[in-house]
């Protein structure tokens, strides 16, 4: 029972606290990296970009939110911050770009567009230049589909998922969109996107490519309990502690992390 | 002493069962939610409707509008998604005005002489004015296979476009449209000119002012004949088409597929608005409405459908946006893995088109190719082991006793009589054909003498020349035209060995009208057998061609090339699907025609021209797939007579004709008897004939392979691709991975959950390599459930929202009269994981110290 309860808190806590300090740390190292990128003027703006590689930065003042941007929707891609659906033209070109962003874990980047967002002014910075986006409202299943951008028009639509009811914010089910429009002037599209995506990339999908790690950081996780164990009864409990603590506590989080990937990539 | 105590065991294997337990229920219950994604998104075909008010205003005398004319005109299309080159789409309208003058042929130029039709036509680009230019349709980008329908020059008199109230000042000047001509335009000065150039998806412009300025897929005798038409619309306004829509495979130059969207477009003629007094401009038609116009006379110039592209006539339009599915191709472009190829039968065309994608397109699987060849090579080439699977439809007898085979059901489809049969009088098409297995077997053994050459057959000398003058035919099928034809003296079959023919020489051979027909009985009209054929021996999996007679003529050509007529009537070809596009062009391929370049040179025979519209009789045996996808009409078969095999009927009364549907092959596929894992399902001729609801072409399309012997990693994915087969692929739809029309789906429950069962069961053994013991027991077939639930799993692959399956970002497709409304998405897994998880702490958390308490409390 006790064994159950701490697996479950632990969970809990990761994806709720542990992420967070996960995902922000992820988000200072691709700021310097876009930071770099931007300088040297090296950074992506079109063909095929890998996976997890910082695309853009976001950046709403009125509500003091910055996000950047990655490569890739999968679920992976989503610990580090709100990711960029490949087979769509990047933030800031003309036509519509989707951004997959999760709503309540891994510092929640997406929440706050869910929430008094509307009418608020973004900034988008690329490698193209900066533009400013009108945030939409929040549109959800049945509300009618804005007109597909027109000329140098672009549009960024915000992918993400929220609840309903009194556990809303820890129970996100539903898939809702949000719309930041900009009406001309965006930049220009080169060609090369990709013109078709995994399943694993899609809205609310999981990636189980990550089965094996998983299966061999569960495995390692065994055999380090079963080692402290061990080694408490020869040791003692204070040095096994010294020792074994930091182990096990890496171990569970790097197998919790890699356990995200199997839940729905908007959670 | 032990390093564990029993007790910490036991919690470490309770928590790695946990463990276990959370990451297997949240992958799978993951894949659950975004099936329902898929379903809420693909809903149906996209059939379309629209209605818009379309009106005729021509000014006074005094110099006031004057509404002449307004209605309602509304405008459905079936199925609008993920088409592919050459479908046919059901089109039907109501609210057009009364059509008059109706042409034999409403195809390409030939429907010009027609007074208020409604002009359909495939343009490129969306109707949408928010969207930027290029992506726009107009008239520029609308398909037309001549000039003449979309450039005009004539006298200034009848030049009605320069009188068109809603033209721009610009198009009413004398030279209008396209401006500085190419030569060979050869512009008078003197006329009224419009040029309605052609832009291709490449950009470049066609100035189509001549026959040499058209876009290279005009040119005279492209292999595509036109599609465009301007149909007619009955007294009351209404009227239905089948339109058949090119994708850029079929016209490079039009350039539809699925990253270019296109649309069809209808413009309902109803006669230009005129803002003078003109005469010519304001003229009604002279043409009664319902009457026809055989002599291809000349029309009123207001209400033709030459100006289709006037500014009054195409603000009339209606558009329908269209989507593509993926070219044929695009497993060989997008996917550089080497592919898994799959052998045998062409019955799974369709299926598999739109199957590869699903598999291609997905890194996880195997990239699945599959290649048509006849049953039996498919099966020897598993056998040899060259192949690790092939799809045929019946056991076969295994060479090497040592081979153990599996047979997985994986499709439900079967063959059919395809037909384009016109009514005499110009009323259209027939749409309904009843054919018995003696007629079948009357055209398949060549008893038809097809022209006087055949008469000198001798022993046949008597039978008529063609199926429409057999009184038996006029019995079953009244009110067709008498002429004799020699494409209407054969039907179009295979040339290879096919389990089709097999099948449909089975379905012969267990006719007692068809048996004593060929086993040499004459007909209760004295029509005998063609003496070649007689006792044949059926069934047989390739028909033969057996008749060597070469009729004597006085005709130089016929003298300079001898050759079996028989023979050059049937002339079988090689594929189903060729068959299929023979029926869709109403082309026979009767070589019978006499050609040479130049008077000097010495005859050929060749193939005879295509049908025309007004006059087609053509048969031929296709798949319910490929006569799904090409929308071709079926014949319904006979299956069951209480008419006496010697004599003479009228009518079809007392004789039973089913046609392909849903609820006849669920009847068929019923009456199927699992005989184990090595053998295909018991499904023969004499079984169906008891059933007489069930329709006589269906067959069951199987996956085989070996169960022992065959490479690990390739049982593998051939057991994927069962599994995946016949489940998700067994999902109704248009899209990816999607079972297409012309296929009974292959469910849990039901009447197929026998096949699903057995193919599930192969599927394992396949995938194992292990071969069982003995051949499974059969298992008695259970009685199978009135209603059919829908399919338990649907596709894993997630469907943007909105969008339909292959197709790139959901926003971009934008309905021109609807607005979209944004797609339910929601998965389970997320919406409760949360709650879940905090209370499963909370209460594992205080169960701990409470079974300790009471641990406690016990034992003192």
């Amino acid at each position: 029972m006790s064994v159950l309860a701490v697996i479950c808190a632990w969970f809990v806590a990761q994806l709720l606290l542990f992420g967070g300090l996960e995902q922000s740390r992820a988000q200072d190292r691709m700021y310097d990296d876009f930071r770099e990128q931007l300088a040297a003027a090296t950074a992506p703006v079109g063909g095929i970009v890998p996976p997890g590689a910082p695309v853009a930065l976001l950046n709403v003042p009125a509500l003091g939110w910055q996000q950047l941007v990655a490569e890739g929707t999968s679920s992976g891609v989503l610990l580090d911050g709100p990711g960029h659906r490949r087979d769509t033209v990047l933030p800031g070109q003309a036509g519509v770009s989707i951004l997959y962003g999760r709503s309540s874990t891994f510092g929640k980047p997406f929440a706050a567009m869910l929430d008094g967002a509307a009418g608020k002014k973004m900034t988008v910075t690329t490698g193209q230049g900066e533009l400013t986006y009108t945030i939409g409202s929040v549109r959800r299943a049945g509300d009618p589909m804005p007109a597909a951008p027109a000329g140098t028009g672009s549009r960024i639509t915000m992918v993400t998922a929220e609840g309903g009811g009194r556990l809303g914010s820890l129970a996100p089910g539903d898939v809702v969109y949000v719309d930041a429009v900009l009406a001309d002037g965006a930049f220009v599209a080169p060609a090369g996107r990709l013109n078709a995506i995994g399943p694993a990339e899609t809205a609310m999908a999981s990636d189980t490519s990550v089965m094996p790690a998983l299966a061999l950081s569960l495995g390692v996780l065994a055999v380090a309990t079963v080692g402290v164990i061990v080694a408490r009864r020869r040791f003692g409990a204070i040095r096994t502690w010294l020792i074994g603590a930091p182990i096990v506590i890496a171990l569970a989080w790097l197998a919790s992390d890699l356990m995200t990937y199997l839940l729905p990539n908007l959670l | 002493m032990s390093i564990l105590r029993p007790r910490e065991i036991a919690s470490l294997l309770l928590a790695g069962l946990l463990v276990v337990l959370m990451v297997t229920g949240n992958s799978s219950s993951a894949t659950a939610a975004s099936t329902s994604a898929q379903v809420s998104s693909a809903a149906d075909g996209g059939a379309f409707s629209a209605s818009k008010t379309i009106t005729r205003v021509v000014k006074g005398l005094d110099g006031a509008d004057d509404q002449v004319d307004s209605r309602s005109f509304t405008l459905n299309v079936d199925h609008t998604v993920n088409l592919r080159g050459r479908e046919r789409v059901g089109i039907s309208w109501s609210g057009a005005h009364p059509s008059g003058a109706r042409a034999a042929d409403p195809y390409g130029e030939n429907g010009l002489n027609q007074e208020y039709p409604v002009v359909i036509m495939q343009c490129r680009g969306i109707d949408n004015p928010s969207l930027p230019a290029a992506q726009q349709l107009r008239p520029e980008t609308c398909w037309t296979t001549s000039r003449q329908q979309r450039s005009q020059a004539t006298d200034p008199s009848l030049a009605v476009w320069m009188h068109d109230a809603k033209a721009s000042d610009e198009d009413r000047q004398l030279k209008s449209g396209l401006r500085d001509l190419p030569a060979e335009c050869s512009d008078a000065a003197t006329d009224a000119t419009h040029t309605t150039p052609f832009v291709a998806a490449s950009g470049k412009v066609y100035a189509a002012c001549s026959g040499s300025t058209m876009p290279p897929e005009a040119a005279v005798g492209a292999a595509f004949p036109p599609a465009e038409l301007s149909a007619y619309s009955d007294a009351n306004g209404s009227g239905s088409v089948n339109f058949e829509v090119r994708s850029a495979t079929e016209n490079e130059s039009l350039g539809c597929s699925n990253t270019t969207p296109c649309s069809i477009v209808a413009v309902p003629i109803m006669g230009i608005s005129c803002d003078d007094d003109d005469y010519q401009c304001r003229r009604e038609g002279r043409f009664e409405a319902g009457s026809s116009n055989f002599a291809n006379e000349g029309v009123v110039p207001s209400v033709s459908p030459q100006y289709w592209w006037s500014a009054s006539n195409w603000d009339n339009r209606v558009t329908a946006p269209l989507t593509f599915g993926l070219p044929p191709d695009a497993c060989a472009v997008l996917d550089k893995r080497a592919p898994t190829a799959f052998y045998g039968s062409e019955l799974m065309n369709q299926a598999s088109l739109q199957w590869a994608p699903a598999y291609c397109l997905n890194q996880k699987r195997f990239k699945f190719q599959h290649n048509r060849i006849g049953d039996d090579p498919a099966y020897v080439l598993v056998e040899n082991g060259q192949a690790p699977a092939a799809f045929v439809s019946g056991t076969r007898e295994i060479e090497d006793k040592t081979t153990r085979i599996g047979y997985a059901p994986t499709a439900v489809t079967g063959f059919a009589v395809g037909f384009v049969i016109d009514e005499p009088n110009n009323a259209g098409e027939r749409t309904q054909l009843n054919l018995n297995a003696r007629l079948i077997a009357k055209l398949l053994t060549q008893s038809y003498t097809g022209s006087s050459r055949g008469q000198q057959r001798p022993g046949i000398e008597k039978n008529p020349l063609s199926l429409n003058l057999d009184p038996e035919f006029i019995a079953l099928n009244p009110g067709l035209d008498r002429i004799d034809r020699e494409a209407a003296a054969t039907v179009l079959s295979l040339s290879e060995s096919s389990d089709v023919i097999k099948s449909l020489t089975a379905y012969l051979e267990s006719d007692p009208e068809a048996k004593r027909f060929i086993s040499g009985t004459p007909d209760p009209w004295g029509m005998v057998v063609n003496p070649s054929y007689k006792a044949l021996k059926l069934p047989t999996s390739e028909f033969p061609l057996r008749d060597t007679f070469v009729p004597t003529s006085s005709l130089e050509c016929y003298i300079q090339n001898p050759a079996p007529y028989f023979s050059q009537l049937a002339s079988p070809v090689n594929s189903i699907t060729k068959i299929a596009s023979a029926v869709l062009d109403a082309w026979p391929n009767v070589q019978t025609k006499c050609d040479r370049p130049n008077a000097g040179d010495p005859f050929k025979v060749g193939r005879v021209e295509r049908q025309g519209i007004g006059t087609r009789f053509m048969l031929g045996i296709v798949s319910l797939g490929d006569a799904e996808r090409y929308g071709l009409r079926t014949a319904a078969l006979q299956t069951s007579s209480n008419v006496s095999p010697s004599s003479q009927f009228t009518s079809a009364a007392d004789r039973r004709f089913v046609a392909p549907s849903t609820e006849s092959l669920t009847a068929a596929v019923k009456l199927a008897k699992d005989k184990g894992s090595r053998s295909a399902f018991d499904l023969t001729q004499p079984m169906l004939r008891k059933q007489p609801a069930a329709y006589p072409g269906t067959m069951v399309v199987y996956t085989t392979a070996k169960l022992r012997g065959l490479d690990k990693g390739e049982a593998k994915k051939v057991s994927e691709f069962i599994k995946i087969a016949t489940n998700e692929g067994q999902t109704p739809g248009s899209g990816n991975g999607q079972l297409p029309d012309g296929y009974l789906p292959i469910r849990k429950t039901g009447a197929t959950a026998a096949l699903y069962a057995s193919a599930q069961r192969v599927a394992k053994l396949i995938a194992e390599q292990r071969e069982p013991a003995a051949p499974a027991t059969p298992k008695p077939s259970k009685p199978a459930a009135a209603a059919q639930p829908p399919v338990a799993s649907a596709p894993a692959e997630v469907a943007p929202a909105a969008a339909a399956p292959g197709s790139t970002p959901t926003d971009s497709v934008v309905a021109t009269d609807a607005t979209v409304a944004t797609a339910a998405q929601s998965s389970g897994p997320a919406g409760v994981l949360l709650p879940l998880l905090i209370g499963l702490a909370v209460l594992a958390g205080l169960g701990g110290p409470v079974t300790r308490l009471v641990h406690t409390w016990r034992s003192r």
